[in-house]
């Protein structure tokens, strides 16, 4: 398996927050992770990328034990609700930010921003400013921030939650062909039920602190804490 | 209507902005103003030769001025900087930005009589050094409570992502926290500059006349009720915030906006 996560707990002030989390997922799969605000799916991302401290358990990723590196050196990366691009970097000074940190050539870096450009098509913005660009536009940055150091694990957390029906759904298939062209591995949080089905080619439902799997969208499906029997009910007395 | 509303207001206050500079630089060509007159008399520049003559020290309290105000400006601008970052994150943050509050609870009058004693005792009274310590003693604080306001949840998500981007803490500071507080920290700078060039009840009591700034100047002709030097001095005296203003509008404004 390429990550391997047993045993994970953590308390704040005393209240757990999240208790003996296992899973397991292979490469070049994503896993949605669904659940309601505050139930520690957040936590859970912080922890694997490095940014908080677990309690107890262990993190194996490609057979490695990572849990006593520091954030920026287990290649893990984070992305945010919010874009956060950089406002005083460029569009495409934002997307060389970490080839820079790993002291890449120059022109290894702009051939690789001009192509991640080219694939997010955004190649009109390279030298715009952050506030110059739609919500979409800055997801799509921040994503292509990601994607340009090829990183072994990327995690989503809600990434797409800030952005109107429209363009979510464009950065949906937008993830979906980038995730299958780039073969990555990621986890994907979210709250919205069927942004978890649709992102997911592995599905789990996480409540006060405690993860579950499922083996197939069936199984989730017929799972009545997932909210999807009530979501199709409404849909059927419409 | 509004527009015109609007734009009738911006020409009020511009005229408000720029008249009084402008009396001030016109009385300082004037020599008298004999009663019962309406306006002053003999137009001349013998004011501005006067005032430059080397006995009347008015080149070296400009002088003077600009050291202490450059300086308390870049101490300010740095230190306020990174005790603010100490202070936002620490775990006792609202107490000791409490006391960051601690000087200004008083009047810099009071507070220069209250430092008096410790600054004689440590043989800084009278000496420009120990002007700079007082006007720090303001200003410090102030640029740390100005900073305060940059460490926000939105930059520790800033630090947290370049981490995992692989950025080390010292690379995040350097390339990251430092530019992206630029602006701020020349608009800390340039206030910390003003709070000092105008800086009177501090600057009197510890510079015990013998440090003596454009602002002491400014006053002591106001006391001598010489109205003619009073507006050269005070014309000189708003010059540099005014070079500040137009920096800051051309440079620094247009670029972060």
């Amino acid at each position: 398996m390429f990550l391997e996560v047993s045993g994970i707990a953590k308390s704040f002030d005393g209240r757990p927050v999240l208790q003996d989390i296992n899973f397991q997922l292979q490469h070049h799969k994503t896993l949605s992770v669904l659940g309601k605000s505050g139930c520690g799916k957040s936590t859970l991302l912080k922890i694997i990328a490095g940014l908080e401290q677990k309690d107890k358990g262990s993190i194996l990723l490609n057979e490695k034990e990572i849990s006593a590196l520091p954030a920026n050196e287990r290649t893990i990366v984070y992305l945010f609700q919010e874009a956060l691009l950089f406002p005083h970097l460029s569009i495409a000074g934002n997307l060389a930010f970490g080839l820079k940190v790993r002291k890449c050539s120059k022109a290894e870096i702009s051939e690789k921003v001009d192509a991640i450009l080219t694939q997010l098509e955004l190649q009109s913005h390279a030298n715009k400013m952050p506030h110059q660009l739609s919500g979409g536009q800055k997801q799509r940055v921040a994503f292509g921030r990601a994607l340009i150091l090829n990183p072994p694990l990327i995690l989503l957390d809600e990434p797409f939650s800030s952005l109107d029906v429209e363009t979510r759904t464009s950065m949906q298939e937008l993830y979906k062909r980038i995730a299958d062209e780039y073969k990555i591995t990621a986890l994907f949080v979210t709250h919205d039920l069927k942004e978890a089905l649709i992102m997911g080619d592995e599905i789990s439902y996480m409540e006060k602190g405690i993860l579950k799997l499922y083996d197939s969208q069936e199984a989730f499906i017929n799972d009545a804490r997932t909210g999807v029997k009530q979501e199709i009910d409404f849909w059927n007395r419409l | 209507m509004k527009n015109r509303n609007h734009h009738i207001l911006k020409i009020v206050l511009a005229i408000l902005c720029i008249v009084p500079p402008c009396i001030l630089l016109l009385m300082s060509f004037f020599e008298v103003w004999p009663f019962p007159q309406l306006l002053p008399d003999r137009f001349n520049a013998k004011a501005w030769g006067y005032i430059f003559q080397p006995e009347n020290r008015v080149s070296t309290s400009i002088f003077t001025s600009l050291i202490i105000a450059l300086s308390v400006a870049c101490i300010s601008a740095l230190l306020g900087f990174f005790t603010s970052m100490v202070v936002a994150y620490h775990k006792y943050k609202k107490g000791l930005l409490l006391l960051t509050y601690l000087p200004f609870v008083l009047s810099p009058v009071i507070f220069a009589v209250c430092l008096k004693y410790y600054f004689i005792k440590m043989g800084l009274i009278g000496t420009l050094y120990g002007v700079i310590l007082a006007q720090l003693i303001i200003a410090y604080p102030y640029a740390t409570i100005v900073f305060t306001g940059f460490w926000n949840n939105r930059m520790l998500d800033f630090q947290k992502l370049a981490l995992t981007l692989g950025a080390t803490p010292g690379y995040i500071f350097s390339k990251l926290l430092v530019p992206m507080a630029l602006p701020m920290m020349l608009v800390v700078f340039f206030q910390c500059f003003l709070i000092s060039w105008f800086e009177y009840g501090l600057t009197l009591i510890i510079g015990f006349g013998k440090v003596e700034t454009l602002t002491l100047k400014v006053f002591q002709y106001l006391g001598e009720a010489n109205i003619f030097y009073a507006a050269l001095s005070s014309s000189l005296l708003i010059l540099p915030p005014i070079i500040l203003l137009w920096i800051n509008k051309k440079f620094i404004y247009n670029k972060t906006i």
